[in-house]
């Protein structure tokens, strides 16, 4: 197959969350020689680019968004590992923590996040839910991540998240990452009141805004 | 492809052994009390049939034989014709489609001016019903101030029946009428034979309450049946004041006066579609005003269903709001009127987009508010199935207790897709992502689509030369009918 037919298969099949035709078409780009990064900036990113677009225009929604989530971290599972295997290592755009604040056990919010930012070439730690504040800290030292996500969907467990941000400043850890919170109580002027750095409404706006605090754009991967 | 309702008819008011004494009450009104036919020739075709007419009163008691007869040959099932087959209307007694109108005087525009409506406005309010996927019948929305009284709804088709592909509901002021509107459906469907054996129009006939078929509705109505023309024989009762303040003495009065004008078209045709109409509402005891929104005008308007289908016949129900403007008032009645309706499987729910102040008023932002009413409740109406499929036990098992979720299932893709009513107006964001997008109201949301479908000029249903000539027949009509007078 061409190559540019075998690139444009790959996005569509992102597009469609066809996840084993993702996975197939990777293994095909490697048997024909191609470069995995090659076939990741062109194959899988311009089409889950395109799913965020249609997202936004609320042409796809989140079933569609997840699916076409999942397959892409299919087909960047099989290239990295030929990345791994020829010695280079590929350098994550970011490693981010991430989870539900403890007291609140709400998990679905918080995982399309999750999802969303690891098929878009994120490292994810996901802490699950009920997270409590030494845990958050030993896993943001553990990874060195550059990225802290919080979520919480009740009112009374969002100002938890002020707490954990309070224990980064005690710990001197503040100013190695940048703070994003979400869920559905919690606002902007929220989130700029607790001292995060940000703050996204959606998991397509999340990606956004954890790329603009690190001045990654779009097409850069 | 048809166009094929959803199934109403989950609610109902009146019980079984209830509905036979309505039943029984209509017949005894019927052959006993009698109905006013101010027509000779209705009352002379009932008398030959075994109608007992008092000639000195006009009044005509028809005996159950004869209305047993009427209702063997009125149709339960018939189709009204679009100008093209995607907008045939299959009719039965459980679909339920809908009916935009009617008759309007002033509009509220979309630069919010209250003022008299224009033929300009019947032009655009009918472009954009014609645009609004949840319409099936398309009626006049206004009566312009700016065309001749006598004569307009002929002015009013040449306009309406020229713009939309949809069955056009017209109305009559005499028999000549009828004929014109003949006529002008031929300019597009080639013949007048090809008119009558697929009518591509309705006529509707208003009958007065308590219990009076004027002149002019029998000489319309027997025209029309003549014709093969479908006709919605309609009763606009006022709770209260033109019918009993009872809601059951309202359905006993309703029943009669309209299955009278049922029995005088199948006696002129048998056979010819004869849907049973109101546009009922209860007297307002503070100010005497209609009110087409009022709780118990919808119960009448639930309840007459029943009374419809018990007799076999397709039923149209439904009307106008009170509210004056685009505001909570006209959400809140649009929204009770239209799904008790669907639920109670009115099959036209008629006057169900943009109808305002006792049908005074039309506004274009609350034609596209209504869409977005009727689209929720036509969803709440299909309901939701139990099978196999949707109890989803062998999904839940793969995907099972252990934190995972089914937003990645193949099956919520599928399924959420054709399940699903996908809002247009309605904003379900948090405050500040409203705020983000402008910070619109519904209003307003509706003000700025109103004006992105007007702004697109689409083709007409009919060719320019056909819209010429069709309005040609209008103008001579409406000639003709001032020359009457």
């Amino acid at each position: 197959m061409e190559r540019t037919e075998l690139f444009s298969k790959m996005q569509q099949a992102v597009i469609d969350g066809e996840a084993e035709q993702v996975e197939s078409l990777a293994r095909q780009a490697l048997e024909q020689g191609i470069e995995p990064l090659e076939a990741i900036n062109q194959g899988l990113i311009p089409g889950i680019t395109e799913v965020g677009r249609r997202f936004e225009r609320k042409e796809y929604f989140l079933p569609e968004l997840m699916m076409a989530a999942e397959a892409m971290k299919k087909g960047m599972a099989v290239l990295e590992r030929a990345i791994a295997e020829r010695g280079i290592k590929r350098e994550a755009l970011a490693t981010i923590v991430m989870g539900t604040v403890k007291g609140d056990i709400h998990d679905i919010g918080k995982s399309i996040v999750a999802t969303l930012l690891s098929a878009h070439g994120f490292d994810v730690v996901d802490l699950g839910v009920d997270v409590p504040v030494e845990k958050f800290l030993e896993s943001v030292l553990a990874h060195n991540a550059q990225v802290l996500g919080m979520s919480a969907l009740l009112p009374t467990t969002m100002p938890y998240m002020r707490r954990v941000i309070e224990a980064l400043e005690e710990r001197g850890l503040r100013e190695k990452v940048k703070v994003v919170v979400g869920g559905a109580p919690v606002t902007p002027a929220y989130a700029k009141q607790i001292g995060a750095d940000g703050y996204g409404d959606d998991a397509v706006a999340a990606v956004r805004v954890v790329r603009e605090l690190l001045g990654i754009k779009e097409q850069a991967q | 492809m048809p166009r094929r309702g959803i199934r109403g008819g989950l609610l109902k008011f009146i019980r079984e052994d209830d509905l036979d004494q309505i039943r029984f009450a209509i017949v005894e009104v019927l052959a006993e009390v009698g109905v006013l036919m101010d027509y000779r020739p209705a009352l002379e075709l009932l008398a030959d049939h075994g109608a007992r007419v008092d000639w000195s009163t006009s009044v005509v008691k028809i005996p159950e034989h004869l209305l047993e007869k009427a209702l063997a040959t009125a149709p339960s099932r018939f189709t009204l014709y679009g100008k093209t087959p995607e907008y045939d209307v299959k009719v039965d007694l459980e679909r339920v489609y809908t009916i935009g109108g009617s008759c309007a005087l002033s509009v509220l525009d979309l630069d919010g001016n209250h003022r008299p409506a224009t033929r300009q406005d019947l032009i655009d309010l009918t472009r954009l019903l014609e645009e609004m996927p949840n319409l099936d019948i398309m009626h006049q929305i206004v009566v312009p101030s700016d065309v001749p009284e006598l004569g307009y709804e002929l002015i009013n088709f040449a306009t309406c029946y020229s713009i939309s592909k949809r069955n056009y509901y017209s109305q009559a002021q005499s028999a000549e009428s009828v004929r014109d509107q003949i006529k002008m459906a031929a300019v597009f469907q080639g013949s007048e034979e090809e008119v009558k054996r697929r009518p591509t129009f309705t006529e509707v006939v208003c009958m007065v309450s308590p219990l009076k078929h004027e002149k002019q509705n029998s000489e319309v109505l027997m025209e029309s049946a003549r014709h093969g023309i479908p006709l919605y024989i309609e009763v606009d009762a006022l709770c209260g004041a033109t019918t009993p303040a009872p809601i059951a003495g309202t359905l006993v009065e309703q029943g009669a006066n309209v299955l009278a004008g049922v029995v005088l078209a199948q006696l002129v045709n048998p056979g010819v579609p004869c849907i049973f109409s109101i546009a009922s509402g209860i007297m307002d005891m503070a100010n005497g005003a209609y009110s087409g929104a009022a709780p118990e005008t919808c119960l009448i308007h639930a309840g007459t269903a029943q009374v419809a289908h018990m007799f076999g016949l397709p039923y149209q129900g439904g009307t106008g709001i009170d509210a004056k403007l685009p505001d909570a008032q006209a959400g809140y009645e649009r929204a009770l009127q239209v799904l008790t309706n669907i639920l109670a499987g009115t099959n036209f729910v008629h006057l169900s987009y943009g109808m305002m102040e006792q049908m005074l008023l039309a506004s274009y932002e609350q034609v596209l508010i209504d869409e977005e009413i009727i689209g929720a409740a036509f969803r709440i109406a299909r309901g939701f199935e139990v099978n196999d499929y949707t109890l989803s036990v062998d999904l839940l098992a793969r995907v099972g207790p252990l934190g995972g979720h089914f937003l990645t299932q193949k099956e919520t893709r599928e399924f959420y897709r054709k399940d699903r009513w996908q809002p247009t107006l309605t904003n379900r964001d948090t405050w500040d992502a409203w705020q983000a997008a402008g910070g619109k109201d519904m209003r307003q949301a509706a003000n700025e689509r109103a004006r992105a479908i007007l702004a697109e000029e689409k083709p007409w249903a009919v060719t320019p030369e056909q819209a010429a000539e069709i309005e040609r027949i209008a103008q001579e009509g409406v000639r003709k009918a001032q020359q009457r007078r």
